[in-house]
């Protein structure tokens, strides 16, 4: 808790913060809601470059913590602000639901399916942000550009996901089209509490040979 | 008695210059100066002891544990400060405090509000907003408030006005007076170690030239006297007379 409190206190951008609270978006009746991920993934980004900045690594490193620690931190905070972003879409859902708001007519709705979709392209994004960030230990232009590259594909893949008619049952909040989403959901789960951790051993693995 | 710090064969490559074989060891309730030009290797001879810079070979350890196995455990032990470095300018010294005061169980609030009365340091304020000497005077109040053994200081004096240099010196001399703290201390202000230091380590073109306690070391550059000239010369004369006359030999 020590490490997310010195990352939330002394690293993270104030607009990083910001973007944690956009998941409030699916609350918009016409929206392309998978953006919302973008700014999951710029949440990192701009941390990464305030840290830079601020001389975060330097300050951490005369802190009682190893290379690795510091890294951890930084995954802790990411990880916290992605899935706080996630979570509290699921309030905004449900109000939308229950106020009877129509489908979303610009791209896929806030399924269960879409949460799916999400995890899967954050988990993908740090698998490549993180270990391309490390490599260097400020490098955060490059590594932004490296893993935005699968994050925009798949933003699109899911968004025109929903124009192609077999495939109508993941824009859809009927029960039993949820009820099919759910593996999706799972997969997203399962991708995400698998990656992340791979991230930041590589990451950890490649910091280890960075001169301060 | 247990060395508090002990550095052997420490070697670090790049291109153009190299750190090599540098070894010296501090002992408890000791003052090690770290003297050098610009560019000798003081400040990377630092870093690569907190594993800052990833050492080539070489071991560290400090209080009897490898620092590179156990570098969380040992930093508890220490206390770092490096001048002319900006942490989070934005912030506020008391957003900064909160956090530092939270990695160490040895924290003594106490002890920190009396380092900031007396460095007159105001934690309301921005870190940009301090001179570079405050800087330094609060960085030393945090390594100083939780009970470090091992200070780690690199250019401490640097920019900081002869009244503030005399307090650190006295407080470092403080520090090391019960017998359980050392003091390395980097700096090319070497009459500051002439008042606190008990060893030198000289470190020229990353090599140990010597490392020895203060008196046998200032001995141990009678050669370079002039005929005529007696006592033992300064650090100063040392340093100026042995790089001078690296320059010389090799502008031959």
């Amino acid at each position: 808790m020590n490490l997310l409190y010195k990352e939330l206190a002394l690293a993270a951008h104030p607009t990083s913060l910001i973007f944690a609270f956009l998941g409030c978006l699916v609350l918009v009746p016409a929206y392309p809601y998978t953006v919302i991920f973008m700014f999951g993934c710029l949440a990192p980004y701009l941390t990464f470059l305030y840290a830079r900045e601020t001389n975060d690594l330097w300050y951490t490193a005369i802190l009682p913590l190893s290379k690795r620690g510091s890294v951890q931190g930084k995954c802790l905070l990411i990880c916290a602000i992605q899935l706080f972003q996630l979570l509290i879409s699921i309030p905004c859902v449900l109000l939308r639901n229950s106020i009877g708001v129509a489908n979303n007519p610009v791209g896929m709705d806030a399924t269960v399916a879409w949460y799916g979709f999400g995890l899967i392209i954050y988990a993908i994004f740090d698998l490549i942000f993180f270990p391309a960030y490390y490599k260097s230990g400020y490098k955060a232009g490059r590594a932004l550009i490296i893993a935005a590259l699968p994050m925009v594909l798949l933003m699109v893949a899911v968004e025109g996901s929903v124009r192609i008619p077999a495939l109508r049952w993941l824009d859809s909040s009927s029960p039993e089209h949820l009820l099919q989403q759910i593996p999706i959901l799972l997969l997203g789960i399962l991708c995400y509490g698998a990656l992340l951790p791979v991230a930041y051993r590589i990451s950890a693995r490649r910091f280890e040979r960075v001169d301060l | 008695m247990t060395d508090t710090l002990q550095v052997r064969n420490l070697c670090k490559y790049y291109p153009g210059f190299s750190l090599e074989d540098v070894s010296f060891s501090l002992k408890p309730g000791r003052i090690m100066g770290l003297i050098g030009k610009n560019g000798a290797g003081k400040s990377t001879t630092l870093k690569a002891i907190l594993n800052m810079v990833r050492p080539d070979s070489g071991d560290v350890t400090v209080l009897g544990e490898d620092f590179f196995q156990h570098e969380a455990q040992c930093k508890q032990h220490l206390g770092v400060v490096f001048g002319g470095t900006d942490f989070y300018p934005l912030k506020k010294l008391s957003t900064i405090t909160a956090v530092t005061r939270r990695f160490y169980p040895t924290w003594e609030q106490q002890a920190y509000e009396n380092y900031l009365r007396q460095f007159a340091l105001d934690e309301s304020k921005q870190f940009r907003t301090l001179s570079n000497g405050m800087k330094v005077k609060y960085l030393l109040a945090l390594a100083l408030s939780h009970h470090a053994q091992l200070y780690l200081l690199d250019e401490p004096t640097s920019g900081l006005d002869p009244v503030s240099r005399e307090e650190i010196l006295q407080i470092l001399t403080h520090i090391v007076g019960d017998g359980q703290c050392s003091v390395l201390f980097s700096t090319h202000i070497t009459s500051d170690l002439d008042r606190c230091a008990h060893d030198i380590t000289y470190i020229q073109n990353g090599r140990v030239l010597k490392s020895a306690e203060k008196g046998i070391f200032l001995q141990s550059f009678d050669h370079l006297k002039t005929a005529g000239e007696h006592g033992v010369l300064t650090l100063e004369e040392i340093m100026l007379r042995t790089e001078r006359r690296n320059f010389d030999e090799s502008a031959l």
